[in-house]
């Protein structure tokens, strides 16, 4: 069979090739970085599905991955979505508090927050499924140590009902197990500020090469006169010790 | 006018046992003796009027409770709670309703329609009903009782309903009763035919003059019932149960009950309770709050299942209670034209606030929250928890970090240098922070903060935001995460 013959018979409606670009049902929200969207199946989050984020590290930019999407999500002023005032930003079990001046800083209307405090895994599922079956958030981000493959499943099945993102954290350990999310991406640090994404898995053709994502907030950020001592102008510029 | 006529047969037996499914023959006794049963126990020769001991005698498995006109009164004012959502004209008999329909006839589809809606819905409250409807309220009833089904809606029409009805179906005492049948009446009709001289002279002029009421001849004033405005309904079990489920039910009946009512008076509430009492102990009490004004019997379900479910009973239940206080009046929502709703900006806000009141009746009212923030500059003291969709909008701030510990943690210092997991390099800093002065006398807590903030990175590259307190003994805390 020559080559020509063979590309003709790839035009077949019934033929899937391996390496075509995908096209999820719903469209996708930009994540805010080029190299990502890119990457991703229809150019960012996936809509409707459920994204794992897969990391065991605190502090090197994973939640500033979210950032562009919850600040979208919680913007009252886009034109025709009004109603956006009335909906919530679900984060279930979160490990810490948010901080809310960086949020802030972000862009993020804070008031829209909604945070959930659940201890067991079966309390998180529960509570993420609530969040998603009520069709009052635009997003929901969940944070999830040790959960079963039917819990995934059964959320699964709850957000392609709800129609929006879904973003569960998992220990990076989890990768190993098999799971029905859409996208997966492992995330750990590859330099100072600069956030290296693996992605595990995502729909059509696999990706071969890691991201590697410097967040804004890594950016190293200059010392300035900070807004406490600016409130005190009596105090003296405090003595760097040698310890830097 | 119309008037449909409901009148519940063996209404002091179903009074006492609705709701309730029994394995036994019923009857319910007065002065010991029998005065209503269920069919289970006419099949075992239980017979009206019978003596308590003979009635036992025939069925020793037969359940006797004593006539409670108490109950009677609160069972028959629950169906006038489902009966005021079709009519606010609705009238207490001894054994049923009486309900002025004319007006509603139209806004229900139809008579038929009207007739099949409150009949399910004195079914979904645990009610056996027979009905008639004629234009005046006493040939209602009559036909009610002596010819349940008929619709007569012209008056002209009522001698001819009425003539066949027999004088069973008529409300009157046995005395009466004795006299007309004496005299050779068998039918309504037939006491139509007699004299009304002869009647007046036998002391029987009442008998003519309801009569001349039930043909529409004689006006038949009636007072319309009003509903108390406080909610509360008692339901026993027949068993003393544990199981949510049979428990859930129960309530389900009690918030369908409380709803009806109050949709009947535009109202909604904000909060009711639920007891559930038990034989030994003091009643366990749940608190239903459904944040805004609502009658949606659907909603506080949800909430009560809840509730139900986290629930220690100490011991089994034997009987629900519902109160409620405090309406609030409620405006109905407009239904579309093809049954279904678009989902309007309230909607959204109402699907919010369910949320929460869902998420909070399970895991508890303390860990579902949002966060506010504080005009203070010390990160711990910004921001505080608040009720979702109370919160103020934070400031920005440069340098901040997403992940906040709650307390600052103590780091190990080798050498002079902050340690976690490693010796950490600081890249940026210092931010002095100086406030809270005036929290300083509380000796606990130091309130008074000094400090001189850094962004450091660990040996993972992780970044963090680090302090050292400027007075000694200068120790290094961590305080937040760059996540």
């Amino acid at each position: 069979m020559t080559a020509l013959s063979l590309a003709a018979q790839l035009r077949h409606p019934a033929v899937w090739c391996a390496g075509d670009e995908v096209q999820p049902p719903h469209p996708c929200i930009p994540t805010g970085h080029a190299a990502l969207d890119a990457a991703l199946p229809g150019g960012g989050w996936p809509v409707g599905e459920m994204t794992e984020l897969l990391t065991d590290c605190c502090g090197h930019g994973e939640l500033s991955l979210l950032l562009p999407l919850m600040v979208n999500a919680s913007n009252t002023t886009n034109a025709g979505e009004a109603d956006r005032r009335d909906c919530w930003l679900a984060w279930v079990a979160p490990p810490h508090a948010p901080g809310l001046s960086a949020l802030a800083a972000a862009g993020l209307h804070t008031s829209r927050l909604l945070l959930i405090e659940a201890g067991t895994a079966g309390e998180r599922a529960w509570s993420l499924r609530q969040a998603l079956r009520s069709a009052a958030c635009t997003v929901v981000v969940g944070w999830l140590d040790r959960i079963d493959g039917a819990m995934l499943r059964r959320l699964q099945l709850a957000v392609r009902e709800a129609a929006i993102p879904l973003i569960l954290f998992r220990p990076a350990s989890e990768a190993r197990s098999a799971s029905p999310a859409a996208v997966r991406l492992l995330l750990s640090a590859s330099a100072p500020g600069v956030l290296r994404i693996d992605i595990l898995k995502r729909r059509g053709r696999p990706a071969s090469q890691p991201i590697h994502l410097s967040s804004g907030c890594a950016a190293t950020p200059q010392p300035t006169a900070t807004a406490a001592s600016q409130h005190r102008p009596g105090a003296t510029t405090p003595a760097l010790a040698l310890i830097a | 006018m119309l008037w449909l006529a409901l009148v519940f047969p063996d209404w002091p037996l179903q009074a006492l046992f609705r709701n309730q499914a029994h394995a036994q023959p019923l009857a319910v006794a007065e002065r010991q003796r029998v005065l209503a049963l269920d069919a289970a126990a006419l099949a075992q020769g239980v017979r009206a009027g019978q003596g308590l001991a003979d009635a036992l005698a025939v069925a020793p498995t037969l359940l006797v409770r004593p006539r409670s006109g108490d109950a009677e009164c609160r069972a028959l004012r629950d169906a006038a709670g489902c009966a005021l959502r079709y009519t606010p004209g609705v009238v207490l008999e001894t054994d049923g309703l009486l309900m002025e329909i004319a007006g509603s006839v139209k806004l229900f589809g139809g008579l038929d329609p009207l007739l099949r809606q409150v009949r399910s819905d004195l079914a979904a409250a645990g009610f056996r009903a027979l009905s008639a409807c004629a234009p005046a309220p006493r040939a209602a009833r009559w036909l009610a009782r002596g010819a349940p089904g008929r619709c007569v809606t012209d008056i002209g029409a009522l001698p001819a309903a009425l003539a066949p009805l027999p004088l069973q179906s008529m409300e009157i005492d046995a005395r009466m009763h004795a006299l007309l049948a004496d005299s050779g009446a068998q039918k309504v009709g037939d006491v139509m035919q007699l004299p009304r001289d002869a009647l007046a002279r036998r002391d029987a002029a009442g008998v003519r003059r309801m009569i001349d009421q039930a043909l529409g001849r004689l006006a038949d004033p009636r007072s319309y019932f009003e509903m108390p405005r406080r909610i509360d309904g008692r339901l026993e079990l027949p068993v003393p149960r544990y199981d949510v489920d049979v428990l859930l039910f129960a309530a389900n009946r009690l918030l369908n009950a409380c709803c009806s009512q109050l949709a009947a008076v535009h109202a909604g509430i904000e909060s009711c309770q639920l007891e559930l009492e038990h034989e030994h102990h003091p009643p366990t009490s749940l608190i239903l709050t459904l944040g805004t004004p609502s009658r949606d019997a659907r909603r506080m379900a949800l909430l009560a299942r809840e509730h139900l479910a986290r629930l220690a009973l100490p011991e089994a239940v034997s009987a629900l209670r519902l109160q409620a206080d405090g309406w609030v009046s409620l405006t109905g929502g407009t239904a579309d034209l093809f049954g279904t709703q678009a989902p309007a900006p309230g909607q959204r806000r109402e699907a919010g606030v369910l949320l929460v009141e869902h998420l909070r009746a399970r895991l508890g009212r303390d860990r579902v929250h949002a966060l506010s923030a504080c005009a203070d500059h010390r990160p711990e003291r910004a921001q505080r928890r608040t009720d979702p969709g109370r919160s103020l909008p934070a400031q920005a701030r440069d340098r901040r970090p997403l992940w906040l510990l709650p307390s600052p943690q103590l780091l190990r210092v080798v050498d002079g240098r902050p340690l976690r997991g490693g010796p950490l390099q600081l890249i940026s800093g210092p931010e002095r922070i100086e406030s809270g002065w005036w929290d300083a006398d509380d000796t606990a807590s130091r309130g008074d903060a000094l400090r001189d903030y850094f962004v450091a990175v660990g040996p993972g590259y992780e970044r963090l935001w680090i302090f050292r307190e400027h007075v000694p003994p200068y120790c290094w805390y961590l305080h937040g995460l760059f996540a």
